[in-house]
């Protein structure tokens, strides 16, 4: 008699849809990409602070979308703001998006018709700091499930969630700015793909070879490694890109697309470590023998 | 209990009812007792008017129920541990449900506040107010809720609250003709869960107590049970552990990663030319 019951779930895999995964990338880019242009703008480089207040803007109206078609009665989206529960990473990130998506939304919107522009310039400082927040939350919100794929990795997984965002922001700029304007945009997309390429190996490291199964088996695997593949490049375009707009939009677009794909993996993995109920028990049985609950 | 600092408890939150506190109420599940006739998924769905889940046949043992989820909240497995040759063997009948927790992963990510402690100390999902984020759904160490697809929120037993409030049992526990399912306070029915093993583990190759331990990673079940064999055999995580446990240290590492995102990006405009 093998342990499990007929080869069931343990645990639920999650009821979302891929708006979810998708709200990940677009959250964490405009987190990223609000800081950018603060920091952008602070240093005068008013182009790329624009290209990446806009970026921000874009991401914000996506996710916005994401989270509200995403769930089963939307109409109650409303219902999140009746309380505030800091034992709910959903509820802290609800107020988050909040306070980001209206300060990026005024910058934008006094950037795109230049009224009230000391307003402008204030509420995108604001989104500015909010921002890398905004970009590595929802690895809170995910780690804080009993997905094992999710829960396991503590140490490495809000760094792989700022590396993506990272990289997705510089990408952004890389994609939209002229590459004279868009040299912090290149820079940040090189250390954002490479930091999110080594902390994805560095998970594994840190979850161990059996739960690394959920990322590198099936669907998962396959899209974590389409993402290697595209960050690679997209890193490898961008170092070259210097002074080329041409290789600047191919390295922005690899390091988007690389960084969507790099999304949906994760997710995956979360989705495959409760489908299998190995993954549950192989972390129980580890929980059991060394540390004491 | 230190680990626990960040965490909302049963204890605590019924207390908030003040006056209205009540006995923290739940059940006791002896599954020797079990005799797989499902009175108790019948008198759930039945009392609840909870849809059916149709009629599929699945070949595992007498089980076509499959799992708890947003429609059904009693479930009862059934185990064949039969011989190569099934002349001899057991048949271990299971009746689960929520678990009720001390420390409820679901109340606690709950984003609306449509999950409560109620004053019974039982966990109870407000239909009226869920928005179906589905949060809930993968913060349960057991499975346990799923969404109701008719109306689009999440489900999950509610211990009857509304049969607790006239002083009635639970439906489930009113039909079981074994009492393989005991309704009560939680501290007798663990005394008697207790006592009960000491009567059977004799009899029974491999009899254990599931979820009345206090210390355990959800704090002790407000359901508890009396199994055959080791959880998983039920499809019961070993050593749940409720998600939020360690909470405040994961915002504390993604704090650290949003500071390091805030100087790589400072770095990284300071850098031009």
């Amino acid at each position: 008699m093998s342990d499990g019951y007929y080869g069931r779930p343990i645990v639920k895999p999650p009821a979302w849809t891929d708006l979810i995964p998708t709200y990940f990338f677009a959250g964490g880019l405009a987190g990223t990409a609000a800081t950018l242009a603060f920091a952008e703008r602070t240093a005068r480089n008013d182009r790329l602070a624009r290209t990446m207040i806009f970026g921000a803007a874009a991401g914000c109206a996506v996710s916005a979308f994401c989270l509200i078609a995403d769930l089963k009665k939307p109409e109650r989206f409303i219902n999140m703001l009746r309380v505030v529960k800091p034992t709910s990473p959903m509820s802290v990130g609800v107020y988050i998006f909040s306070a980001f998506s209206g300060s990026v939304f005024i910058a934008a919107g006094s950037e795109v018709t230049g009224i009230a522009r000391p307003a402008g310039r204030f509420f995108e400082a604001i989104a500015g700091l909010i921002g890398p927040v905004m970009s590595v939350y929802t690895a809170v919100l995910v780690g804080d499930t009993v997905m094992p794929a999710w829960h396991l990795p503590r140490k490495t997984l809000p760094g792989l969630f700022a590396a993506t965002s990272a990289a997705s922001a510089g990408a952004w700029g890389l994609l939209f700015a002229p590459s004279r304007d868009s040299g912090s945009a290149r820079r940040l997309a090189l250390v954002g793909g490479t930091a999110m390429v080594a902390l994805l190996q560095a998970l594994h490291h840190e979850i161990g070879a059996v739960q690394a199964q959920a990322y590198s088996k099936g669907e998962a695997g396959a899209l974590a490694r389409s993402a290697r593949l595209l960050n690679i490049g997209g890193i490898v375009c961008a170092a070259l890109a210097k002074n080329s707009n041409a290789l600047s939009k191919i390295a922005g677009a690899l390091l988007l697309a690389g960084g969507l794909t790099e999304r949906f993996a994760v997710y995956r993995a979360g989705c495959a470590s409760a489908k299998d109920p190995k993954y549950v028990l192989e972390s129980q049985k580890a929980n059991s023998a060394s540390s004491p609950v | 209990m230190s680990d626990f600092i960040d965490l909302t408890s049963a204890a605590a939150e019924s207390a908030t009812y003040g006056a209205d506190e009540r006995d923290r109420m739940g059940f006791f599940t002896d599954t020797t007792l079990c005799i797989g006739c499902k009175a108790c998924e019948v008198a759930c769905k039945e009392w609840n008017q909870l849809p059916a889940d149709g009629y599929e046949f699945t070949g595992e043992s007498y089980d076509n129920t499959k799992e708890l989820s947003g429609n059904t909240w009693r479930h009862v497995a059934f185990v064949e541990q039969m011989e190569p040759e099934r002349d001899t063997g057991r048949w271990l009948m299971e009746s689960d449900v929520c678990k009720h927790c001390t420390h409820a992963g679901c109340l606690d990510v709950c984003p609306t506040g449509a999950i409560i402690r109620t004053e019974f100390g039982t966990v109870v999902i407000q239909d009226d107010i869920c928005n179906g984020c589905g949060y809930c759904v993968v913060a349960c160490p057991f499975g346990v809720i799923g969404e109701k697809q008719e109306d689009h929120t999440m489900g999950k037993c509610t211990l009857c609250y509304d049969r607790l409030k006239v002083g009635e049992q639970p439906a489930c526990a009113k039909a079981c003709p074994t009492e393989s399912i005991q309704y009560g306070v939680v501290d007798e029915l663990r005394g008697r869960a207790e006592k009960r093993l000491e009567k059977v583990q004799h009899k029974f190759e491999g009899a254990q107590l599931y979820l009345n331990d206090r210390n355990d990673g959800i704090g002790g079940g407000g359901s508890i049970f009396l199994l055959l064999d080791k959880p998983q055999v039920y499809g019961l995580p070993p050593n749940p552990i409720v998600p939020t446990k360690n909470l405040s240290q994961r915002w504390r590492t993604a704090g650290i990663a949003a500071g390091a995102l805030l100087g790589a990006v400072v770095l990284c405009a300071v850098a031009r030319r």
